[in-house]
């Protein structure tokens, strides 16, 4: 029915949204910027054996203005606080923040003086991964929940962001 | 408007109610003489306060204003030849019985490479309250010792000593209008309350992400003796190469460094006063997380510290379970440093990062078969290890130490003759012995410049003695003489794997101590003392006789150290670590000197820093 039976074999058509959110998640690139300790699985995940590029998120940009992806990779000392937060204000929209393992999420083991409880005190964050560190596992599937969020947003009404990502959106890769 | 930060005080962490009266007590003054107190009470006579043998090492108390003599004698005399200063601490005693005029106190390390000496040095600084006004103070050592700047700075940031004389005494790891200094003992922990919550209606959630910080930009301020003349950049705390958050504020004539400023703190996570404030056995989890790429070794190095402390015996299986630990933890460190370092200097040199990481990648699954962790592994715990190795372990192993030598020939291949490899590390980050020395360098950075050391077989410690090992050096002093000690180190350490897996003896894992190390789980079900035993340990902790003790270990980025102040209570006074990556970093400033802003990277590098241990 419709348009696509009168246009020549192949075209296709889609909605500017799903086509535009199918590169977003197919090509994330994150920042290259580790923090602590859960920075080595971040490295870890990028090598050959877990192997990010599959996400297309191989390109680990040096500078935010090349970056969608912040990665917060470890503790977040109150020194280093306003630091992240120019950093998440150079990169460009859309932009989108994984708080990679406890530390990051909720201060983890350091409460005290030095650390902010949790990086969502100064920016926010979309996927929170649990985890000390969270294996390479568990960022490739923090990748797949980000993924499934960047599908439900819109270029016209902004970024969908209230409900959170049920199990059932979050798709294996090549889907 | 500013982040507010402010610490919440929680009482219930510093409540010693659990405690006996004699609880806190005092460490007992040194005893005994050996050689050099007495040479140094000869010379000093009434100015020493004490002298003796404290748990094994050789302790002076010296009065304050005779500090810097001493140390200038130290150095100086043919007798002591004390050539380096490993670490400067401090000590607040105000929570200690007795605390007489003097609230803070000094503690130095002094090690003589040429004798096999080590010596403590302990000095009361001069009054002044701690809290306001004066601040207690004491002489610098960084005219006799250069490698002081560093660790005096630090203990002024935290412990707020004033140090006569220092060069350059700025705050080092906390932001540089912070108001406090932490580690006293009357400034609380810090944190917040974290409320989790598992509702999306919760309020929390209307405040998440918006407590946002202004971002606005401030010019920094110039580090003292670098002038605008010069180009003046900022590298860091978000740089790909250097390794973490640090900041370096490099000063630049043409393309030549002046000079270089480091800026630390950006990881500052409060370990010393975390650990100030847990039980003993709870801070081997913390230790992990420090030098985050030799897990292992810090685990080793704190156990080791506080085993002494109570006279524990560690059963032979468990000793050399801990040294194959160690020693596959010095192998994926280096392949780590390898793999940085190579992306550093080739800007795009990914394939050895590829290759490196693949075997890393070996290492961490052994990790992971005999403790379920990678990376945070926890599994050496105070009394010997936490779970007896797996059946496959070994054979497991036995097939990574058949492919391990050829690998690192494989490196060699790519890297020691190649051209680009030699020019970009031939006399680059040059510097020589006598230098490394003043600058209390550890590890590969010492043994790089020609000073033969290596603490496994000098001071041996978990039965090292009994293994089949060479100490790589080389006379270069520059980064590619560096490189090729940690090449070699790595085939060194096979060897080492090699001996001590065939001469894996039988027996326990970890000592059968019952007030140190828990009761096997089925044993709980018969037995009632084991019981209490275990429900003892798991609340209260074990007591640590007072005393105090600082033990290095060689980790694989050189001396990894803990000083321990134990009151006698479950949790220790003092706890201090001396990471070998904070003292070797210091040396960036000299080695960069003259050389051109792509050697930064490549100095840095080979240096190997882990910023989780520089900042602590
Ligand atoms: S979550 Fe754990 S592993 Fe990650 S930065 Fe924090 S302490 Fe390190």
């Amino acid at each position: 029915m419709g348009l696509e039976e009168k246009v020549p074999e192949g075209i296709l058509t889609t909605s500017l949204d799903s086509v535009i959110n199918w590169g977003r998640a197919n090509s994330t690139w994150p920042l290259l910027f580790g923090l602590a300790c859960c920075a080595m699985e971040m490295i870890a995940t990028g090598t050959a054996r877990h192997d990010i590029a599959r996400y297309g998120s191989e390109l680990f940009r040096a500078s935010p203005r090349q970056a969608d992806l912040m990665i917060v990779s470890g503790r977040v000392s109150n020194k280093m606080a306003p630091v992240i937060k120019r950093i998440y204000d150079q990169m460009l929209a859309p932009k989108w923040v994984i708080a990679m393992g406890i530390c990051a999420s909720a201060g983890g083991p350091f409460n005290n003086y030095a650390i902010i409880q949790g990086v969502d005190k100064i920016i926010p964050v979309d996927v929170y991964v649990p985890g000390c560190p969270p294996r390479p596992e568990s960022l490739l599937y923090a990748m797949d929940m980000l993924r499934a969020k960047q599908k439900r947003e819109s270029v016209g009404a902004g970024r969908k962001v209230d409900e959170p990502v049920t199990v059932d959106e979050i798709m294996p890769l090549g889907v | 408007m500013p982040l507010d930060v402010s610490p919440i005080f929680r009482s219930y962490e510093s409540q010693r109610t659990l405690n006996p009266p004699g609880i806190p007590g005092l460490a007992p003054l040194p005893s005994g003489e050996t050689d050099d107190t007495r040479r140094i009470c000869e010379q000093f006579g009434e100015d020493i306060v004490a002298a003796g043998l404290h748990h094994g090492n050789q302790v002076v108390q010296v009065d304050a204003g005779r500090l810097k003599a001493l140390a200038t004698f130290l150095r100086d005399d043919p007798e002591l030849r004390y050539e380096t200063l490993i670490d400067v601490t401090s000590l607040d005693k105000s929570q200690l019985p007795q605390n007489g005029d003097s609230r803070f106190q000094t503690v130095y390390q002094f090690r003589s490479y040429a004798r096999n000496q080590h010596l403590t040095v302990v000095a009361d600084c001069e009054a002044g309250d701690g809290d306001n006004g004066a601040m207690p103070h004491i002489d610098s050592l960084t005219g006799v010792f250069r490698g002081a700047e560093w660790p005096e700075r630090e203990v002024y940031d935290l412990m707020g000593i004033r140090f006569d004389g220092h060069p350059d005494l700025r705050r080092i790891l906390m932001p540089k209008n912070w108001h406090n200094h932490p580690l006293q003992k009357q400034a609380p922990l810090g944190g917040e309350e974290v409320p989790f919550t598992f509702t999306w209606d919760d309020p929390e959630f209307d405040t998440l992400g918006t407590q946002i910080l202004p971002s606005v930009s401030v010019a920094p301020d110039l580090p003292p003796g670098m002038s605008r003349q010069n180009m003046v950049i900022n590298m860091g705390p978000h740089h790909p190469s250097t390794h973490g958050v640090l900041r370096l504020v490099v000063e630049l004539d043409g393309e030549r460094i002046v000079s270089i400023d480091p800026d630390l703190g950006f990881l500052h996570s409060g370990f010393e006063k975390t650990g100030e404030n847990k039980r003993y056995k709870d801070f081997v989890y913390y230790t992990d997380r420090m030098d985050y790429l030799s897990s292992m070794s810090n685990n080793l190095g704190y156990c080791l510290t506080i085993e002494h402390m109570l006279g524990l015996e560690i059963p032979e299986r468990a000793q050399v379970i801990r040294v194959i630990m160690a020693e596959m933890q010095r192998i994926a460190s280096h392949l780590f440093w390898l793999a940085t370092h190579v992306l550093d200097v080739s800007g795009t040199g990914m394939s050895l990062l590829m290759y490196a990481t693949r075997e890393r990648e070996r290492i961490l699954d052994l990790f992971e078969m005999v403790c379920g962790a990678r990376l945070t592994v926890s599994y050496i715990r105070i009394g010997g290890v936490w779970q007896d190795l797996p059946d496959a372990f070994i054979s497991e192993l036995k097939d990574f130490l058949k492919l391990m030598p050829g690998k690192i020939s494989e490196y060699e291949a790519m890297l020691t003759e190649a051209p680009l490899w030699q020019e970009r590390l031939t006399d680059v980050g040059h510097i020589r012995g006598a230098d490394a020395l003043a600058m209390g360098l550890t590890g590969p950075m010492l043994r790089g410049s020609g000073v033969d050391w290596d603490l496994r077989r000098d001071r041996p410690y978990c039965g090292y003695e009994a293994y089949e090992f060479e100490v790589p050096t080389s006379d270069r002093g520059d980064c590619y003489g560096r490189f090729s000690i940690r090449l070699e180190e790595m085939r060194q350490s096979v060897r080492i794997l090699e001996q001590a897996v065939a001469n894996l003896p039988s027996g326990l894992f970890k000592s059968n101590d019952r007030k140190v190390t828990a009761p096997p789980r089925a044993e709980l079900d018969v037995s009632m003392e084991a019981l209490i035993h275990h429900f003892k340990l798991m609340t209260e902790g074990f007591h640590v006789p007072p005393g105090f003790f600082y033990n290095g270990i060689e980790s694989s980025k050189g001396e990894l150290g803990f000083y321990v102040y134990s009151d006698g209570s479950a949790k220790p006074y003092r706890l201090h670590v001396h990471g070998p990556s904070f003292n070797n970093l210091y040396a960036i400033d000299h080695i960069s000197r003259g050389e051109m802003l792509s050697d930064v990277v490549t100095n840095i590098g080979s240096i190997d820093i882990v910023l989780g241990e520089v900042d602590r």
